[in-house]
């Protein structure tokens, strides 16, 4: 019961995070970083939920196939599981980077710079929901349960 | 491990289900976003909205009227709502592609005064003014043309004979009475005959002239049709009208206010007047398609009348070469600046204002003008407006910039902790009416004659009364300030 109010907590962590990037007073990508002219962009041709999307399907993802793919005694210790986040949180930006000079690119737009600090905070934001995921779905994994912390 | 997958499954489902309920956009929401975005406000792009409508008519039944056709309110409501969630909002008047098809009613004038605009040996300014008309006009099949004097009288030939008379006064001979103009009567009828599907054109030399004026004085005139001006058109509150002066070669007789008629060859003013409903004129304004219509080639002088309500679109550019000291655009209100201060080294506040002033049919010797603006202020802020050329446009600034016309930069030194910026183009009465008005015409070798005409200015000036109901300006811009 305990472990399904984390996976619960879980969930709702990561659909109140994609509602926060649909907001226009208070979204979730601008309070860590706003620049006019790019964001209003980003906003206009609706870039952040998809990118709050990527970030948490990452996160989820990345989880999920460290517990229940990997899963294996050899790899139980905390820097195993510190070693797919960095992963998760070095692919998100990238990720991201790519989908906005895509989409900048076909719209005739170019803010490098700007991309280049916004993407930075999608660091922080992937690792903290790779650790929301892991804490919520790593109770059922049969061999990796106290990874990172023992229960 | 089936459990595991399951629990696994549920999960990624619970998460993606609630992700699509945030963005369940229709195609519909979409295609309109995507066209304010890209700033594509084009027919060909309207069409396009219109056919996903039509391919579904069930879905959106909406926006359908119930013989088929779009409902024009409802879209441009939709459009309106998107447009305002946008950054900047982004507005897109639909409109005139709700008049498709409409018609076109030439009203031109044959009184005494007017055959000898299209004398032979002029360069016929006049009948190729009216031709233009006629052919830029979007729906050509649409076009009827009256003759008018005492009253209105259709046209007997086709509109491509029309075109290619050399002579048209030659072949209206005999139409009406050619010795007064009944201005009441003209004007009330086209007004009355005027519809929301329906843009009135009257081709005149805008003189007065009732029947049997023997010594009747010009003051006498001038306060009879100020009067006739402004009972007529206050009853038509809802029309605005639009009036352009030209010149054109005159040569003939001509027919002054005491009946004493004298020969005269020199150039004169005529004049277009385009009447429809508000509504329409702010559509057909911004209306590509009728651009070259509605901005007539050759006009010397153009005025507006029933255009205080006119809306113009306008933001405030986030980025900007002229900017100096901070400030942040509140996303819940435009019209807000947030944490403004002033430049750090010299203390002044600098921002520009993008708008699209081109629907007021003014030139830039009024919109780029400071003095027909009135600015007022706590900071005492000035401004100055400039037109936006192609090269100020780059890829980051175009969602600012694209379909706004003049930059309106504001400076001065921001005092206090908030602060009011109301600026306002005034809708004064136009210099040029009083300019171009003569009170005695009763000889060519009168100074101004062949620049002026009798009695403009008090008849034109019964109308701006009529509409003017006070707050005369052609638009505000409303700023707040917050330090």
């Amino acid at each position: 019961m305990k472990h399904s109010i984390f996976l619960a907590i879980g969930i709702a962590i990561t659909i109140a995070f994609y509602a926060l990037s649909y907001s226009t007073g208070a979204n979730v990508f601008e309070m860590l970083y706003f620049n006019q002219g790019f964001n209003d962009q980003l906003f206009n041709l609706q870039m952040y939920p998809v990118m709050a999307a990527i970030i948490a399907l990452m996160a989820w993802g990345g989880a999920a196939v460290y517990y229940y793919v990997i899963n294996s005694v050899k790899f139980d210790r905390w820097y195993h599981w510190a070693s797919v986040l960095a992963v998760c949180t070095l692919l998100a930006p990238i990720a991201c980077y790519a989908y906005i000079d895509n989409k900048f690119a076909h719209a005739g737009l170019l803010y490098i710079d700007e991309s280049i600090h916004f993407v930075t905070q999608i660091l922080f934001i992937e690792a903290l929901l790779f650790i929301v995921a892991s804490f919520s779905i790593r109770w059922w994994s049969s061999n990796c349960r106290h990874t990172p912390f023992p229960q | 491990m089936k459990k595991t997958f399951l629990l696994f499954a549920v999960v990624v489902l619970a998460v993606a289900g609630a992700m699509t309920s945030c963005s369940g956009s229709s195609a519909l929401e979409d295609a309109v976003r995507s066209a304010l975005v890209q700033k594509d406000t084009t027919q060909a792009r309207f069409d396009s909205i219109c056919s996903i409508i039509k391919g579904n008519p069930r879905e959106y039944s909406a926006y359908m009227t119930q013989d088929g056709e779009i409902n024009i309110d409802e879209l441009g409501k939709l459009i309106e709502s998107i447009g305002n969630g946008l950054r900047p909002p982004m507005h897109w008047n639909i409109a005139a592609y709700g008049l498709n098809n409409m018609s076109l009613t030439i009203y031109f004038e044959r009184s005494g005064s007017m055959v000898p605009y299209d004398a032979p040996s002029g360069r016929g300014q006049l009948k190729k003014a009216v031709n233009d008309l006629i052919n830029y006009f979007p729906y050509r099949d649409n076009v009827k043309i009256n003759i008018v004097n005492d009253g209105i009288y259709p046209y007997s030939g086709t509109i491509d004979s029309f075109l290619q008379d050399r002579n048209i006064y030659a072949s209206t001979r005999g139409v009406g009475n050619a010795s007064f103009t009944d201005f009441g009567k003209i004007f009330g009828d086209v007004l009355q005959a005027n519809n929301s599907r329906n843009i009135s054109v009257i081709i005149t030399d805008m003189i007065y002239s009732p029947a049997d004026t023997r010594d009747v004085s010009a003051d006498k005139i001038f306060n009879e049709e100020n009067s006739l001006a402004t009972n007529t058109f206050k009853r038509n509150n809802g029309k605005s009208m639009a009036i352009y002066q030209l010149t054109g070669d005159y040569n003939g007789q001509y027919y002054p206010y005491n009946n004493q008629p004298f020969q005269y060859n020199g150039t004169r003013p005529f004049y277009i007047v385009i009447v429809a409903d508000s509504k329409v004129m702010d559509a057909i304004a911004t209306n590509k398609d009728f651009a070259q219509f509605f901005n007539i080639k050759d006009a010397l002088n153009s005025y507006r009348f029933n255009q205080g309500g006119s809306e113009v679109e306008w933001n405030v550019l986030p980025d900007w070469k002229d900017n100096a000291g901070r400030f942040r655009i509140d996303h819940g209100n435009t019209a807000q600046l947030n944490n403004v201060e002033g430049d750090r080294a010299t203390g002044t506040l600098c921002f520009t204002v993008a708008a699209n002033l081109d629907g007021l049919g003014k030139t830039d010797e009024v919109l780029c003008n400071p003095g027909s603006y009135s600015v007022t202020s706590m900071s005492q802020f000035a401004i100055k407006v400039t037109r936006i050329t192609p090269d100020m446009i780059n890829g980051n600034n175009k969602a600012y910039l694209e379909g706004k016309t003049h930059l309106i930069t504001i400076t001065g030194d921001f005092k206090g902790s908030r602060d009011e910026v109301k600026i306002m183009l005034r809708n004064d009465f136009p210099q040029w009416i009083a300019q171009s008005t003569c009170t005695d015409d009763t000889s060519p070798s009168l100074p101004g004659f062949g620049t002026t005409t009798f009695g403009l200015q008090h008849f034109l000036r019964g109308i701006y009364d009529a509409f003017n109901t006070g707050g005369a300006n052609y638009f505000t811009i409303d700023l707040t300030l917050n330090r």
